[in-house]
C-alpha cells in the first residue's frame, strides 16, 4: 500500500489538501514529492491544507516541521490551514508549538494570507 | 427505658421545644436562627422535635428519611454544622435534666440512663453529619456545574473579531474548557482575532498565565491571533514581578484598545459619521 | 469490568492499526472529539516507542468501569533494552531518536493517569488511564 499526496498547482503557489490519516511511510514519501515538485516550478509559496486530519502525533508534526524549514530553504513560503481545534489542544499538550509557522482558518484564507506575504 | 423517655419528650413537647429555642437562640455565634420568622422556627423546631423521637420510636427506614429531609433543609437555611451539633447536644441536656427533675431519673438508675442517652444522640450526631456533609458535596458539585456552564463562551463582536471574557479563578480543569469552548469558537464563527479579556481574572500567577499562553498558541495553530486585554495594574505588577514572559502576546489595558488593535489587524477602523 | 483487545507491534503499520483501535473504542466509550485525539496521539507516540526502541510489543486497550466512571486503559509493553534513566525521559525536550522530544511527558500530559515500569535487559510497561468526564 502506499497512497501519495496529489500536490497541486496555481500560478506561483502549490497547493496539498491531506485528504486522510498520515502514516509514516506516506508523509517521508509527501515531503520529497513536495520538494522535487517546488525545484521543477520554482513555486513561492505553498499552501497545506489539514482539515480532514483528526489528529498529529509527533512524528508526523515533525515532518511537517521540517518540510516547512527545507521549503523556506528553496524559496517559498509555508502556510498550514484548518487545524481541527482538537489537533491543536493535542499539538501543545504534547508541548509541540510549530513556532513560526503561518498559519490560516482555512484554504481560501491561507491563500489571502499568502499572497499578502509575498507582495510585502 | 427508650419508651419512657420516648413517652416523656411527647409529653412534654411545647415545654422542651420553647427551652430549646431559649437555649440556641443564646448561641450568638448563629444569627440564621433569629432572623427566621417565629411561624417558620416553630415549625422547623418541631420538625426538629420529631426527628429527635423518631429513631426511638419508628422504623429505621422511616426515621432515616425523616433525617435526609431535615438535613437538606437546614442546609438550605444556611445553618453551620456547628449550629446543628449544638442543636443536638442541647435537645438531648434539656431532655436530660427535665426527666431528673421530675424524678424519672434517680441515682439508682443514673448510669443505665446515661448509656441510653448516648446511645439515642450518638447516632443521630453522626447521620446527621454524615447526610450533611453529603448534602453539602451535592450541594458543591451542582454549583461546580454551574459555574462550568457559566463560564468562557466565545462573543463575535464584529466579523473577524471576538471577545472571550474571562471571570474568576482559573485551574486546570476549567483552563481546558476555556480552551475547547475558545478554539472551537474560533472555527465557528470563523473568527481572525481573539481578545481574551482577563478583567474579571482576580489573581495571574504562573499557572495562569501558562494556561492563557498555551491557549493562544493554540488559537495561533488553527489560524487565528489571540490578544490578551483588560490587563489591571496590579496585574501587570505581578507578571512582571513573577518574572512571566508575555513577550510575544499583544496586551492593552482595556477591551476598547484591543477592539481598536484588532480592527486595524483585519485593516479595518471606526470612523465617526458626520451628520448632515 | 473490562473489555481488552490488542495490536502487535513490528512494522510502521502497526502504529497505524493500533491508533485506529483505540480511537474506534474511544469513540464507542463516548469520548469527544478532544479526547479522541489526546487518545490517538498518546497511542501513536506510545506504538511509535515500542518500534523505535524496543523493536517489537505490543499495544493493548482496555475499557475500564470504576466507581461508575468508564475510561480507556493504554497499555504499551514490550521486551526490549528497557529505559536506562526514566526519570530524564520523563523530562521535556529529551529526545534519543532526533524527534521533537515530546514523547513519554507530552503522552503523560494528554492523559489524566500514566504508569512507568522498566527494566533494564527486560523490557518497558507503560499503563495510561483517560477516564470519561
Amino acid at each position: 500500500m502506499n497512497v501519495r499526496i496529489p500536490i497541486l498547482k496555481l500560478r506561483d503557489t502549490l497547493i496539498v489538501s491531506i485528504q486522510w490519516e498520515l502514516d509514516d511511510q506516506t508523509a517521508i514519501q509527501f515531503q520529497e514529492d513536495l520538494l522535487t515538485k517546488l525545484h521543477e516550478t520554482s513555486a513561492r509559496g505553498v499552501v497545506i491544507d489539514l482539515t480532514s486530519i483528526d489528529f498529529i502525533d509527533s512524528f508526523i508534526a515533525k515532518v511537517l516541521g521540517d518540510v516547512i524549514s527545507m521549503s523556506s530553504l528553496m524559496g517559498a513560503r509555508v502556510v498550514i490551514t484548518g487545524i481541527q481545534p482538537a489537533v491543536a489542544i493535542t499539538l501543545i499538550e504534547l508541548g509541540i508549538r510549530l513556532e513560526d509557522v503561518m498559519t490560516a482558518l482555512d484554504l481560501e484564507n491561507g491563500l489571502d494570507k499568502l499572497q499578502l506575504e509575498l507582495e510585502a | 427505658m427508650n419508651k419512657q423517655m420516648a413517652r416523656y419528650i411527647q409529653e412534654n413537647m411545647t415545654e422542651i421545644i420553647s427551652n430549646w429555642q431559649e437555649m440556641m437562640k443564646n448561641e450568638k455565634s448563629e444569627r440564621s436562627f433569629e432572623v427566621m420568622p417565629a411561624e417558620l422556627m416553630d415549625q422547623t423546631s418541631r420538625e426538629f422535635a420529631e426527628l429527635m423521637t423518631s429513631n426511638l420510636l419508628e422504623s429505621h427506614q422511616a426515621y432515616e428519611s425523616r433525617l435526609n429531609d431535615f438535613a437538606e433543609k437546614v442546609v438550605r437555611y444556611g445553618w453551620s454544622i456547628t449550629f446543628v451539633t449544638k442543636a443536638i447536644n442541647h435537645f438531648g441536656e434539656i431532655v436530660f435534666n427535665g426527666m431528673e427533675r421530675d424524678g424519672i431519673i434517680t441515682n439508682e438508675n443514673l448510669r443505665g440512663f446515661t448509656e441510653e442517652f448516648n446511645k439515642w444522640i450518638t447516632p443521630i450526631r453522626d447521620s446527621t453529619i454524615d447526610t450533611y456533609s453529603k448534602t453539602w458535596e451535592r450541594t458543591v458539585s451542582l454549583q461546580k456545574i454551574a459555574l462550568q456552564e457559566l463560564s468562557a463562551s466565545l462573543i463575535p463582536v464584529f466579523d473577524k473579531v471576538s471577545v472571550m471574557p474571562l471571570v474568576g479563578t482559573i485551574d486546570t480543569e476549567r483552563a481546558r474548557l476555556i480552551m475547547e469552548n475558545l478554539l472551537e469558537g474560533v472555527v465557528k464563527h470563523r473568527a481572525e482575532v481573539i481578545l481574551l479579556d482577563i478583567t474579571g481574572v482576580p489573581v495571574v500567577d504562573t499557572m495562569v498565565a501558562h494556561h492563557i499562553i498555551q491557549a493562544a498558541d493554540a488559537v495561533r495553530l488553527v489560524g487565528a491571533k489571540c490578544m490578551l486585554v483588560g490587563i489591571r495594574p496590579e496585574i501587570a505588577q505581578t507578571i512582571v514581578t513573577l518574572g512571566i514572559n508575555l513577550n510575544e502576546f499583544t496586551t492593552t489595558s482595556t477591551l476598547q484598545r484591543g477592539v481598536e488593535q484588532a480592527l486595524a489587524w483585519t485593516n479595518r477602523k471606526i470612523v465617526e459619521v458626520d451628520e448632515e | 469490568m473490562s473489555n481488552q483487545s490488542s495490536v502487535e507491534i513490528q512494522t510502521e503499520w502497526d502504529i497505524v492499526a493500533a491508533r485506529q483501535l483505540g480511537r474506534n473504542v474511544a469513540k464507542e466509550l463516548g469520548f469527544g472529539t478532544v479526547d479522541q485525539a489526546r487518545i490517538t496521539t498518546a497511542i501513536s507516540e506510545l506504538a511509535r516507542n515500542i518500534y523505535l526502541y524496543a523493536g517489537q510489543g505490543k499495544i493493548e486497550i482496555q475499557r475500564l468501569t470504576e466507581n461508575g466512571i468508564n475510561g480507556i486503559l493504554i497499555i504499551a509493553a514490550d521486551n526490549g533494552p528497557g529505559i536506562p534513566d526514566v526519570r530524564k525521559v520523563m523530562e521535556d525536550g529529551f529526545s534519543t531518536s532526533g524527534g521533537l522530544g515530546a514523547g513519554l511527558p507530552g503522552v503523560k500530559r494528554l492523559m489524566d493517569d500514566f504508569k512507568i515500569e522498566t527494566t533494564l535487559g527486560e523490557g518497558t510497561d507503560i499503563r495510561a488511564t483517560k477516564w470519561l468526564r
